[in-house]
Formats: structure tokens, sequence, C-alpha cells
């Protein structure tokens, strides 16, 4: 796969505070691109700097093979960008803001017509075409913001936090949006703190923290990286010592790194183990627990949350 | 497997080629002609719904009541009809009158029109989604200035009918009427490229107006005030006798120059060149005396100083707009 975007050692200081320090961000092209980090971790400044609004200390920022110091017309072409603002003008219909920045995007006049209709159905406000801006809810807004930055075709979205304040619903249409321009052919870039929406939605994950990026990759890669053993979880019937017994079964066999008991008045019985082995040494263990006559009510493999892992990078991150 | 975004490696695809460069010449004239997407946003805004018809309706009801005052004040001090040569006077003072008032309206509205054209869409968040299109900066710049004086040119020329009020009385003539209002324009222009320059400069509309309420009152002001130590310079220069023909010259063209800087100086002195049989519109003829004996030593050409006023704005105009187009083109550090 090919990358639209990459940054090379980026970094940007404000006098002595370093907000991006040799940030060197990957996207493929087609990804979902989740950017996720604290408050002030440089997220913004990153997306600043890609966009070609702020001039970056050192490091370089590419855009589809563009350098965004020395070619900025040319990065502007290929992106669409929206801020974490929403900017309105008084006095503005919803059709004249698209058509104005349409006409921004040196867009032909007689094609604008057809595209902004087309623009419109494509976030839902066709109903909204002659309301004015300034008196449609924030998710609307939101909707037509990110509307605007289709409005000369580009091919990669950088969005700032566009679910920041969101109420639920919008939250979830915004979602739907940006999957459905994924499937339009769109890279979408988009800085968040919503690991919900990380870890509905996105291919791949880049995440910042003090300026610097501390991992990225692909979902997928991700959780196997930060997880290199599987956690079981197996239930049992509470019944006098059957976590002794089943501790008694388990330790010891082979791919068996740790194990947990954990019995309080909560629930169940429930015995946690560190796998290191495969499927079939799962399916092993499992046989093993049931032929010692060991009621097991519940027998699962955990799936570590984006939340934990995000946490372990950043508290890692936090502690080198 | 990923290939590199940047443009030496193979893998990220063909990039996307630059625009060749156009002729700057071309494109401002281009800019200038065609609608501008920033002149079709500022005027749909500015001209919505009625404010703009009742601030012109209202405009154009005081200056004729202001005209109609002006002529009963002055037909009030005659107790007896007019002559021909009064009634021109009559003419003089309502033409003037309505000058006078314009020129205040160019030199406090002109300004207040454009100077929040960029602090303005930066304190509404809309800057950077503009900055991000391909809009060029020129185009944003001219663009607001475009929409403004387009405005000031609807005022004024609404306005002209009441001028010319004045060719009913007589004593105006045409070159007159086409002379002040060069001069208004100019103004026009000069005070709203100074709101869009310093717009561009600060962040905040409210430094911008500070600023460009600065300049306008510096420029008619600094005139007059500086003209009262020069005159106390002078009456002291002449306590050692009649200066010569060299000082005489270098004080007239001196006081040319500075009474250039000043629209109202330039409209009086031009205006009195005109009315002046011996003089005329485009310049006029200082006999300098030699102060040992007495005889002409030197005939000086003046010339009006609308001229040198029209050159002096247009050029600092000029500036300004350049300076706003290098601030807006540059990128945040």
């Amino acid at each position: 796969m090919s990358l639209i975007l990459e940054t090379r050692d980026l970094a940007k200081s404000y006098g002595q505070f370093q907000a991006v320090k040799g940030m060197s961000l990957q996207v493929v092209q087609g990804a979902i691109y989740g950017f996720v980090g604290p408050n002030g971790a440089g997220k913004t400044t990153t997306m600043r700097i890609i966009t070609t609004l702020l001039e970056p200390t050192s490091g370089e920022a590419y855009v589809g093979g563009h350098s965004v110091r020395s070619a900025p017309d040319d990065v502007r072409r290929l992106i669409g960008y929206m801020p974490d603002f929403f900017g309105v003008y008084d006095d503005m219909t919803v059709w004249e803001y698209l058509d104005f920045f349409a006409a921004c995007y040196k867009v032909p006049d007689a094609q604008r017509r057809r595209l902004i209709d087309d623009l419109l159905e494509l976030v839902d406000l066709g109903h909204k075409r002659d309301v004015q801006v300034d008196t449609l809810s924030r998710g609307m807004k939101q909707r037509l913001c990110l509307a605007r930055t289709l409005a000369h075709d580009p091919q990669v979205l950088i969005l700032d936090e566009p679910a920041s304040g969101l109420d639920p619903r919008a939250r979830v249409e915004i979602r739907e949006l940006l999957v459905e321009l994924s499937r339009m052919g769109k890279t979408v870039f988009f800085s968040t703190h919503i690991l919900a929406d990380v870890a509905e939605i996105c291919t791949h994950i880049g995440i910042v923290e003090g300026g610097r990026l501390v991992a990225q990759g692909s979902m997928a890669d991700m959780q196997r990286q930060l997880r290199p053993h599987r956690t079981l979880r197996v239930q049992f019937l509470a019944l006098q010592d059957v976590l002794t017994r089943a501790q008694s079964v388990v330790f010891g066999r082979e791919g068996v790194l740790a194990v947990r008991p954990i019995d309080d008045d909560e629930g169940p019985p429930t015995l946690e183990v560190d796998f290191g082995g495969d499927a079939a040494g799962v399916s092993l263990l499992l046989s093993l627990l049931v032929a010692q006559k060991l009621p097991v009510l519940h027998f699962s493999e955990t799936r570590q949350e984006l939340e934990d892992v995000f946490m372990q990078i950043t508290n890692g991150a936090r502690t080198s | 497997m990923t290939t590199t975004a940047v443009p030496e490696a193979q893998g990220s695809g063909p990039a996307q080629q630059s625009q060749p460069p156009i002729n700057g010449l071309r494109q401002l004239v281009s800019d200038v002609l065609s609608i501008n997407p920033v002149v079709l946003k500022e005027l749909r805004g500015r001209m919505r719904g009625a404010r703009a018809f009742v601030v012109l309706t209202v405009y154009l009801v005081l200056l004729a009541g202001f005209v109609i005052f002006l002529y009963y004040l002055y037909s009030a001090s005659t107790a007896t009809a007019f002559s021909a040569s009064q009634r021109g006077l009559v003419g003089k003072f309502v033409f003037g009158g309505v000058v006078g008032i314009e020129l205040l309206l160019v030199c406090f509205i002109a300004p207040a029109f454009t100077v929040g054209a960029v602090s303005g869409e930066r304190e509404r968040q809309t800057y950077d989604l503009l900055r991000t299109t391909l809009l060029p900066a020129r185009s944003l710049v001219l663009g607001k200035l475009g929409s403004a004086l387009v405005y000031i040119l609807l005022l004024l020329f609404t306005a002209l009918p009441l001028q010319s009020l004045a060719f009913l009385l007589g004593g105006v003539a045409i070159e007159e009427l086409v002379l002040a209002t060069l001069l208004l324009v100019t103004c026009a222009f000069l005070f709203s490229s100074a709101g869009v320059y310093f717009s561009s400069l600060m962040r905040r509309t409210l430094g911008a107006t500070v600023l460009t309420f600065g300049f306008v009152l510096l420029s008619l002001l600094a005139l007059p005030l500086l003209l009262i130590p020069l005159l106390v310079f002078s009456s002291a220069f002449s306590f050692f006798g009649s200066p010569s023909v060299l000082v005489q010259a270098v004080m007239l063209y001196a006081g040319l120059l500075l009474s250039a800087t000043n629209p109202i100086a330039t409209m009086i002195i031009s205006e009195v060149m005109i009315v002046d049989q011996t003089t005329g519109l485009w310049y006029a003829t200082v006999p300098l005396s030699d102060p040992m004996s007495g005889a002409i030593g030197f005939t000086a050409y003046v010339p009006s100083p609308w001229m040198l006023f029209t050159v002096f704005a247009g050029v600092l105009g000029v500036i300004f707009v350049l300076l706003a187009v290098l601030n807006v083109s540059r990128r945040e550090r």
C-alpha cells in the first residue's frame, strides 16, 4: 500500500516549549487513521503543519508526495481540512456557504449547483439548503463543515476532533459519514479523545503523548504488539475448594504463564490465566478442566480494550 | 509493505502537477475583473435585507437636508433677490458643503468597512478555513477591499445629483465636480487600504481599529499641527529680513508637498487655484522677488496639489495593499 501522508522528524517549538518532537507519521491511502492523544499532546499542531497553516521548526511533511513547505498549493488541492471549531458567517445560507467555499476551491460555476446538491444529500442536509447557517444545530454544522471539506473532491480528509461536543446521535452520524467517505476512497485522518470511536471505525491508529508519536500501526498489529499473550477467564459454580482444584489442574501446564484466582462476593469464583500457547492449547486447557469434573460456567478469552492499550502506551511514554 | 509519500519514491503514485506559473499582472487583472468569490460573498452579506437600503436612504435624506439648510442659510443672509454672481456663490457654497460632508464620510466610513476584513475572519474562526482553500492571499485582500470600495462608490455616486444642484445655481465648473469625485475616490482607496493593512497586521479588530483611525486622524490633523510651529518659525525668520529667492522656493515647494499629504488642504488649495483666474486646474506660476533689488528673480511653476495628492495616496494605498497580501500569505510561525 502506498503512503498518502507522511511526516519525517517533524518538530515545532514555541520558544523553549516543544509542542511536537520528531513526529514521523505514516498514513496509507484509504485508511481511517485515528490520531489519539491527551489534550496538549501536539495533535492540532501537527495537523496545522500538515494543512500548511503552520511553519514547522524542523522536519518535513508530505501529502500525496508534495511537501507542505515547498508546494503548499498542491497540498491544499489534495486535502480537506476541518478544524475543531466551526467558523460561521452571519447572513449566509447553507447553499451560499458551500457555494462560497467551492468557488474558493476554484470549482467552475457550472458544476457548483450540482455539486452542492450532491454534498448536501451526502451529509443529509438537503432539506436545510436555504436555511441560515447560524441557525443549524451543532451536529448539522459539523456535517455541513464536513461537506465543505469535500467541495473540491480531496483525497485526504484531515479532521480535528470531528465528534467533539456532539450529542450521541450526532456522533454516530459523523462516524457513519467517515466510514462512508472511506468507502468512497478517501483517506480519513482524524484526531480524537474518544477511544470508542477509534475502536469502532479506525483501520489504523497513532498514539501521541507529549509531542511524540509513541505508537502507530494497524489496529490489529497494535493490539498484538501490546499483548504478547492471551488472558483466559474461567468461571465456576461456587463449590467448596473449586478454585484450589482448578489451580492445581492448570498450574504448570505448557503455555501457562500465570494463574490468578478471583474469589469475592460479587460474582462466581473465577480464575484468570495468562496463556502463551495457541488456539489448540486453549482448547486442551478447557478439556482438562472438564475432564477433572470441575463445574465450568463460562470460559472466554478477554479482549484488551483500547482504553487499556492507550493507558499502557501513554504510561510507558511518561515513565521513559 | 508501504511506500513513502515523498516525491522520490515510486510507490506513492503520480504526484499532481503544479499549476504553471501565471503572469502576475494578468492574474491580478483577471482577479479584479472576474467575480472574486470574496467580493460576491461580501456584497451578498452587505446588500441582503433592508439594512443597506435604509443606510443609503438615511444618508441621502440627511445630505439633502444639509443642502436645503445651506441654501436657506445663505438666502436668509441676503435680503434682496440673488444676482447672477450671488447665485454662483450659493452654488459654490452648496457644492463645497456636500463635498466636505462626503470627505468626512469617506475618511471615517471607508476604513470602518475594511478594518475587520482579515481580523474579523480570525475572530469568526473562518480564517484558517479560507487559508487552506486555493484562494490566493491577493484575492482575499482585493476581494475585501473591492467590496468595501464598491459600497463607498455607491454612496458617493448616489450623492452626485445633490452635488449637481450647484449647476442650477451656477458658479461650479464641470472640472470641479470631476476633481472632487477623483479626490474622494482616492481618499476612499487610501483609507480602505489602510484598514485592510492594519486588519491583516493585528489579531483583533479592536487593535486594528485603533491603528487605522490613528492613521486617519494623523492624515487629517498632522498638517495643521505642523503648521503652527512652522508659522512661528517663519515669522521669526522674517525678523531677520526677507528670505532669498532660494529659501522662498524651498519653502513654497515644501509647503506644497506638505499640503498634498492632507486631503482637506489639497481640496481647498486646488479649488482656490481653479477659482483664481491667474492660475488654473493644473498649475500656477508664482513670481519670487529678490529681497535686495525687489525685481522678479525666479518664476516658480507650482503644480496643483490634487495631482500630488492623487499620486501620493495612490502609491501609499498600493503599498498598504501589498503589505496586507504579504501578511495574509505568510504562514503562522
